[in-house]
C-alpha cells in the first residue's frame, strides 16, 4: 500500500471507529426518525381531544354543513339560548362559542373563549369563518349551488412561454416549487456537512502538530501527501456518515405509511431535470472540498488543538451566510442578493442550485459559477499545499492574521 | 555511507540560524550536536531531515543529495513527544513502521524484540496517552527505529527520563550503532554526549565553535583539571605556580591548572614525599568545556 493509502486507511480507521462520530451518526439519524415519525410520537405522549366549538348560527342562511367536524374540532350547533351556551362556555363545556351573525349583508363572527385558545386553534377557526363568509355572499346573490361550487373551486389554466430563445424554457411552478424543496435539502446537507467536517479536519491537522506526531510523520511522507489524505480521508468519512443516513432515510420513505412518503419524494425528483442533479452534485463536491482545503489549512495554522475553534470562525461564518442566503431564497429565489451569493465560490454550492431549480436561469450562469468555483478550488488547492508545507511545522502565538504573519517571516 | 554538511546557511527574513555549518558523519558512528536553546540543532536537524530548505550549502548522504534519497533511510525522535494519544501502542508502532515501507510480519518481529528489551510488554495494548511519560519517550524512540534506517536523529532523547529508563535507552544507542546505524543526537545532558559520542559539534547562534573528535576538543584545553584530596589549606594551594583557581568540593580540592606541565612541581608540594589519599589530573568535563565556550570560562 501506498504512504498516501496508510495514511488515509490510518485516519479513517480512527474517525470512524470513535464514539464522537458513531454518536454524532445515531443523533443525525435519531433525529431524521423523530421528524419522519413525529405524528406517531406526539399521539403516544400527547393525548390531544377535539375542540369542542359551539355554533349559534343568527343569520337566515344554512351555514351548519360548512362547520364540519375533523379530527382536531368538533362542532355542535345547540339550540339553547346565547346566554345558555355562554353559561356552559363558562362552565367549560365548550372550548369556544362563535356567534355568526349578519351585518350591513356581511356575514360577521363572534369567538367568545373562556380559556385563551392556541394560536393554531384560532387561526383554523378564522379560516372555517372565512369560507362561510364566502359562502354567504355567494348566496345572497341567488346563485345555485352549481354556480357557487363553480365560483369557489375554478382555477385558471396557465401556461408559460417564453419568446426569449436566449432563456431556456420556463420552469411550470410545480418544477420550481420542486427545486426550491430540493435546493433547499442540497443546501442543509452542505451547510451540515462543512460544520461537522470542517471542524474534524481542522481539529485533526491541530491536534497532530500539536501532539508533535506530524513531525514524526513528515519525515516519512511529503506535506502534500499528508494534506491530501486528510482531504480523501474526511471526505471518505463524510460519504460513510452519509450512506448511513441516506439508507436509513431510504429505508424509512420507502418502506413506512406503505411507501406514501417516497411516493411524495418521487413526484418531487420527477420534476428535477438531469442537469439539474448534475449542477447539485457537482456544487455539492466541489464545495465540501473547497471547505476541507480551507479546514486543514487553518488546522495547520495553529500550535496546540485548543486553538482549532479560534482558526475556524472565520470559515464556519462564509458558511452561516451562505446558508442564511439560501434560506431567504425559499420565500423568493429571484433576489439580487440570491444572485449575487450565487457566484461567490464559498456560497455557490449552497445558492446556486436554488436559482438553477428554482428560478428560469439561463444556461450560461451555472457554468460561469460552477467554473469560478472549481478555479477557486484548484487556486485554493495550489495555495494551501505552499502554505500547509511552511505552517506545519511553524509555532506561533495570536490570531489567524497573526499566525499566517508569522509563518511568512519564518519560511521566506 | 556517510553524512556530509558543506558550508549548509539558514536564514530567515531577520536572523540567521545556522550559518556555514560543516561536519561529517561516518558510519556506525554517533555523532552529538550541542549548543544552547536556539543554538540552531532543531533547524539542522529539519534541514537534513528535508523538513525545511537551506538557503545556501549541501547536505548530501554518501554523496547524493539529502532531497533525493528514499527517506525511509531516514529515522526521526522529535525534541517534544510526539505520538497519536489515542492509538495503542502496538497499533502505533505497526503504522509508523509499514508507513516506512515495512512489511507487517517482519514488523512484529521487531515489534516484540524492542517491546521486550524496553520493558513495555504490559503496556502493549494500552493507548499511549494513559502511560507514563517515560513509557511515552520509549515508545516514540521505538518508533523512530523501528523501520530499521541508515541514519537516525535524536533530538533530545534523555529529557525526562529517570536513571533506569536512561540507561535502557544508552544501551539501545549503544546496540544500534553496533548494527551500523549513524547516529547524530543533541542533548543538553553533557554526560550523555560525552559518554555515547565519537564525534561532535558544538554550536553558538548558528556558528560552529567546534567540530571533530571528542578527544580533539579536549586536548584542545589539555589536561588542566588536577583533583586532589590533601592537608595543604587552601589559600597555600591558590599561591602554588601554574595554579589558575582552586575551588572546594566537599573534602576534596579541584584546582585549575594554566596547563599540565604544572601538575608535578604541584605534586611535590602536596606529597612532600608523603603518601596522598587523591592526585587526580584530567581533562575538563564536556560540561565545562561547553560552559567555557557557550556560556563563558571555566571556574
Amino acid at each position: 500500500m501506498s504512504k498516501l493509502g496508510i495514511l488515509i486507511k490510518q485516519l479513517y480507521k480512527q474517525k470512524v471507529r470513535a464514539k464522537s462520530f458513531m454518536l454524532m451518526t445515531l443523533l443525525y439519524v435519531a433525529i431524521i426518525g423523530v421528524i419522519m415519525f413525529w405524528s406517531d410520537i406526539k399521539g403516544i405522549f400527547v393525548n390531544e381531544e377535539a375542540l369542542e366549538v359551539a355554533l349559534i348560527n343568527e343569520t337566515p342562511v344554512e351555514l351548519e354543513s360548512i362547520f364540519l367536524t375533523n379530527e382536531d374540532i368538533a362542532f355542535s350547533f345547540p339550540a339553547d339560548s346565547k346566554e345558555s351556551v355562554y353559561n356552559q362556555l363558562k362552565e367549560e363545556k365548550y372550548d369556544a362559542v362563535v356567534v355568526v351573525t349578519e351585518e350591513n349583508e356581511t356575514l360577521t363572527a363572534d369567538i367568545a373563549t373562556y380559556s385563551p385558545l392556541k394560536l393554531n386553534d384560532q387561526s383554523t377557526i378564522s379560516s372555517f369563518v372565512q369560507y362561510a363568509g364566502k359562502i354567504y355572499g355567494i348566496q345572497q346573490l341567488n346563485l345555485t349551488a352549481s354556480e357557487a361550487d363553480k365560483i369557489l373551486n375554478s382555477e385558471a389554466i396557465i401556461t408559460t412561454t417564453n419568446l426569449n430563445e436566449a432563456v431556456a424554457d420556463g420552469k411550470s411552478e410545480d418544477q420550481k416549487q420542486s427545486g426550491i424543496w430540493a435546493s433547499y435539502f442540497v443546501g442543509i446537507v452542505i451547510y451540515f456537512f462543512i460544520m461537522a467536517f470542517l471542524s474534524m479536519i481542522t481539529t485533526d491537522v491541530a491536534s497532530e502538530k500539536g501532539s508533535r506526531a506530524l513531525e514524526m510523520l513528515l519525515v516519512s511522507v511529503k506535506p502534500s501527501t499528508h494534506f491530501q489524505s486528510k482531504i480523501i480521508g474526511i471526505t471518505l468519512l463524510a460519504l460513510t456518515q452519509f450512506t448511513i443516513i441516506f439508507g436509513f432515510l431510504f429505508v424509512l420513505l420507502r418502506f413506512s405509511d406503505g411507501g406514501e412518503k417516497w411516493d411524495m419524494i418521487q413526484t418531487i425528483l420527477n420534476e428535477l431535470s438531469y442537469s439539474y442533479v448534475f449542477y447539485v452534485l457537482a456544487f455539492l463536491f466541489l464545495t465540501i472540498i473547497l471547505f476541507l482545503i480551507i479546514g486543514a489549512l487553518f488546522g495547520s495554522l495553529v500550535s496546540k488543538v485548543e486553538e482549532a475553534s479560534q482558526v475556524m470562525t472565520p470559515a464556519i461564518m462564509t458558511a452561516l451566510v451562505g446558508f442564511y442566503v439560501m434560506i431567504s431564497g425559499v420565500a423568493n429565489p429571484d433576489t439580487l442578493l440570491i444572485k449575487v451569493f450565487s457566484y461567490i465560490p464559498l456560497t455557490s454550492g449552497m445558492v446556486m442550485p436554488m436559482r438553477i431549480g428554482a428560478t428560469d436561469i439561463s444556461t450560461i450562469e451555472p457554468i460561469i459559477s460552477l467554473v469560478l468555483l472549481i478555479i477557486t478550488v484548484i487556486v485554493f488547492y495550489i495555495i494551501s499545499l505552499s502554505f500547509y508545507k511552511r505552517s506545519v511545522l511553524t509555532y506561533s502565538s495570536g490570531g489567524v492574521i497573526q499566525k499566517i504573519k508569522t509563518v511568512l517571516k519564518v519560511t521566506t | 555511507m556517510t553524512l556530509t554538511l558543506e558550508h549548509v546557511v539558514k536564514k530567515y527574513k531577520d536572523f540567521t540560524a545556522v550559518n556555514g555549518l560543516n561536519f561529517t558523519i561516518g558510519r556506525g558512528e554517533i555523532f552529538g550536536l550541542i549548543g544552547q536553546n536556539g543554538a540552531g540543532k532543531t533547524t539542522t536537524f529539519r534541514m537534513i531531515l528535508d523538513l525545511q530548505d537551506q538557503t545556501s550549502g549541501t547536505i548530501t548522504w554518501d554523496g547524493t543529495p539529502i532531497k533525493k534519497i528514499n527517506r525511509d533511510y531516514l529515522g526521526y525522535l522529535p525534541e517534544e513527544r510526539g505520538i497519536f494519544p489515542q492509538m495503542k501502542v502496538e497499533e502505533q508502532l505497526l503504522f509508523f513502521g509499514e508507513l516506512r515501507g515495512m512489511k507487517r510480519d517482519e514488523l512484529k518481529k521487531e515489534i516484540d524484540f524492542w517491546i521486550a528489551r524496553f520493558d513495555l510488554e504490559e503496556k502493549r495494548h494500552e493507548k499511549a496517552e494513559t502511560l507514563s511519560k517515560g513509557n511515552q519517550q520509549k515508545v516514540q524512540l521505538i518508533a523512530s527505529f523501528i523501520h530499521k534506517p541508515q541514519f537516525l536523529i535524536l533530538d533530545e532523547p534523555f529529557s525526562g527520563l529517570d536513571p533506569v529508563n536512561r540507561d535502557l535507552l544508552k544501551n539501545a544507542i549503544l546496540l544500534l550503532k553496533d548494527k551500523g546505524v549513524t547516529i547524530l543526537f543533541s542533548s543538553h545532558q553533557m554526560d550523555n554526549v560525552e559518554e555515547l559520542c565519537d564525534h561532535l559539534c558544538l554550536l553558538k547562534r548558528g556558528v560552529s565553535l567546534f567540530s571533530g573528535s571528542l578527544l580533539d576538543l579536549k586536548k584542545q584545553y589539555g589536561k588542566t583539571k588536577l583533583t586532589l584530596r590533601t592537608n595543604v589549606p587552601l589559600n597555600e594551594l591558590e599561591k602554588l605556580a601554574g595554579v589558575k583557581g582552586v575551588k572546594v568540593d566537599r573534602d576534596e580540592y579541584v584546582l585549575t591548572l594554566v596547563d599540565e606541565t604544572f601538575a608535578e612541581s604541584i605534586f611535590e608540594v602536596v606529597s612532600n614525599g608523603q603518601y596522598i589519599e587523591k592526585f587526580s589530573l584530567d581533562y575538563l568535563s564536556l560540561d565545562e568545556i561547553f560552559k567555557d565556550k557557550v556560556g563563558g570560562n571555566v571556574e
